[in-house]
């Protein structure tokens, strides 16, 4: 299992996605814990594929 | 029939509608009954958040009044129900498990709660779920977590705990749920219940609090596979209201039940439990002894019943429960988001620490995601292609105890239940069998809107085995022997 990002790195993050700690900082803290699960997640999706494979799609046209 | 019509709650939700159907119960008597054992047991199961005593006596009445002049709306006239508090009520507080909602009062209702009432159901009340259908058992939350009937210091499961507990506990015949990555089936399996994921676009989702608009999936929670059958013939349809619902016929569901399943062919997916848990998740997800022969022994009665097995070998496990991990964190963020920057502190523990996650997840980790989803329904469709029905484990033990559930410990198990999330096929969770008094189970899915051949599988088995038949201690806790 990974290890969590570093409080410094976590602020950062925080920081990029607009969200302020200082709500509620146990529960950030809580929170920066769980960033050790992100490593797995993200290598289990990025994997090699063609350029053409295309994504799942849902898309139907609404009707009129 | 006469003993249990004493106590019409110890019934099947069929067995009920038969005996309503033929004169000898009354729905008033039925809904009575459901009301006094809420009335004396879910003080400690806390399956519902609200109950509706009045309102449900007086559509009783009405369907009384009814049937008495012949106007049948079919197996569900007169049969109490309870839905997930997802579920929108118009005028009646739907607070999807949040103090975002605590005092919601819905304009409108859920297209799937008005199909039951025009089919004759009676809402008994909102039950229990975890906080927008991720966040739980939380008890930083006003609404206390929902209790497994069989031990109550256990853990029913989540995300529909209240509609799981209180079928298992014989406090409704019957409840609606949703299934985003197992909130169904999980459920089903700690308490001993049928639990029915159908096809993604089966049903609509018109009405009820979205999670991840592409894996949300609503269905039921029964004792019987039967009782589902019925619950799935008012439930399914078209509705141009739900984006992603399917314009596909609906067959006739208890017609396709049969004793037994020659001639069907069922792949059994083993290395996710007996592989690919402890790979793809650590050693700490090892099934238990006890299930591995309960699997086993539920595999030799499907071939007993004439169904020839075959084993398949798909992708590893985690490739399927950690794509629709991100796509529903994804999605569930991208829905909360606002919330999240404004107002975090508004959400329980566990919402905020898993929904959160998404924050970090970024526009191409999505895409990557999407797209592998698509590589595994791919995939999947073509092993249904040399099998009718596929079969795999669900939980591979028993329920933990509830205050053993932590924050992240849907990312730390292996999830049984999530690859049918992320095909969207037909998945059932049926019971077989038991450790330490709890129950276990496995899921049969099958080709997309083949509900009916995962409930045929599904009854054939159940009347082969007896574990249907086993109740938790409280469901015989009757109130007039307390």
């Amino acid at each position: 299992m990974a290890d969590p990002v570093s409080p410094e790195d976590f602020a950062r993050l925080l920081a990029d996605a607009g969200l302020d700690p200082s709500h509620d900082p146990e529960r950030f803290e809580e929170l920066r814990q769980g960033t050790r699960f992100l490593a797995r997640l993200k290598q289990t999706v990025r994997r090699p594929r063609d350029r053409a494979a295309e994504p799942a799609h849902i898309f139907v046209h609404p009707r009129g | 029939m006469a003993q249990a019509i004493r106590d019409p709650s110890q019934l099947s939700l069929a067995e009920a509608s038969r005996a309503i159907a033929a004169g000898a119960l009354s729905p008033v008597a039925l809904t009575e009954a459901y009301l006094k054992r809420i009335a004396a047991l879910d003080g400690e199961l806390h399956s519902y958040l609200l109950t509706l005593p009045d309102t449900a006596l007086a559509a009783a009445r009405e369907a009384e009044t009814e049937l008495k002049s012949g106007r049948s709306r079919g197996p569900l006239h007169g049969i109490p129900i309870g839905l997930k508090d997802i579920y929108k009520t118009k005028g009646i507080r739907t607070t999807a498990g949040s103090r975002v909602y605590e005092t919601h009062m819905p304009s409108e209702d859920a297209a799937s709660w008005v199909r039951l009432r025009d089919a004759g159901a009676i809402l008994l009340g909102k039950q229990e779920t975890h906080e927008f259908a991720i966040g739980g058992p939380d008890f930083t939350l006003p609404f206390p977590p929902a209790r497994n009937p069989w031990n109550t210091a256990h853990y029913p499961a989540g995300s529909s705990s209240g509609s799981a507990a209180a079928v298992s506990a014989h406090l409704c015949a019957a409840a609606m749920g949703s299934d985003t990555g197992g909130s169904i089936r999980g459920p089903a399996a700690y308490c001993g219940i049928v639990g029915l994921k159908p096809t993604y676009g089966r049903i609509s989702r018109c009405g009820v609090f979205p999670l991840s608009y592409t894996l949300d999936h609503c269905g039921t929670l029964t004792r019987t596979v039967e009782d589902c059958a019925l619950m799935m013939q008012a439930l399914a349809g078209y509705d141009p209201n739900d984006p992603a619902s399917a314009d596909v016929p609906v067959p006739d569901y208890r017609a396709a039940l049969t004793p037994r399943l020659d001639r069907l062919r069922i792949g059994v997916i083993r290395h996710f439990h007996e592989r690919d848990a402890v790979a793809g998740f650590g050693p700490a997800n090892a099934p238990s002894a006890t299930y591995v022969a309960a699997f086993d022994a539920a595999c030799h009665a499907l071939e007993t019943l004439g169904a020839t097995l075959v084993d398949l070998n798909l992708s590893p496990l985690v490739d399927f429960a950690d794509t629709n991990r991100v796509i529903m964190v994804s999605e569930a963020y991208a829905l909360h988001e606002h919330d999240f920057r404004t107002r975090p502190h508004i959400f329980g523990r566990h919402m905020f620490a898993r929904i959160g996650l998404g924050a970090f997840l970024s526009a191409a980790d999505y895409v990557e995601a999407i797209r592998q989803r698509r590589e595994i329904c791919v995939e999947v469709a073509a092993a249904l292609a040399g099998v009718d029905l596929l079969v795999s484990a669900n939980a591979t033990g028993p329920a933990p105890r509830i205050d053993a559930v932590g924050t992240y410990s849907t990312f730390d198990r292996a999830s049984y239940t999530a690859p049918y999330n992320l095909t969207g096929l037909p998945a059932l969770s049926v019971p077989i069998g038991f450790e330490n008094g709890l129950p276990l189970a496995f899921q049969i899915a099958g080709r997309p809107f083949d509900e009916a051949g995962v409930l045929r599988a599904g009854h054939a088995f159940e009347q082969a085995t007896e574990f249907h038949r086993q109740r938790p201690a409280i469901s015989a806790s009757l109130p007039s022997r307390r």
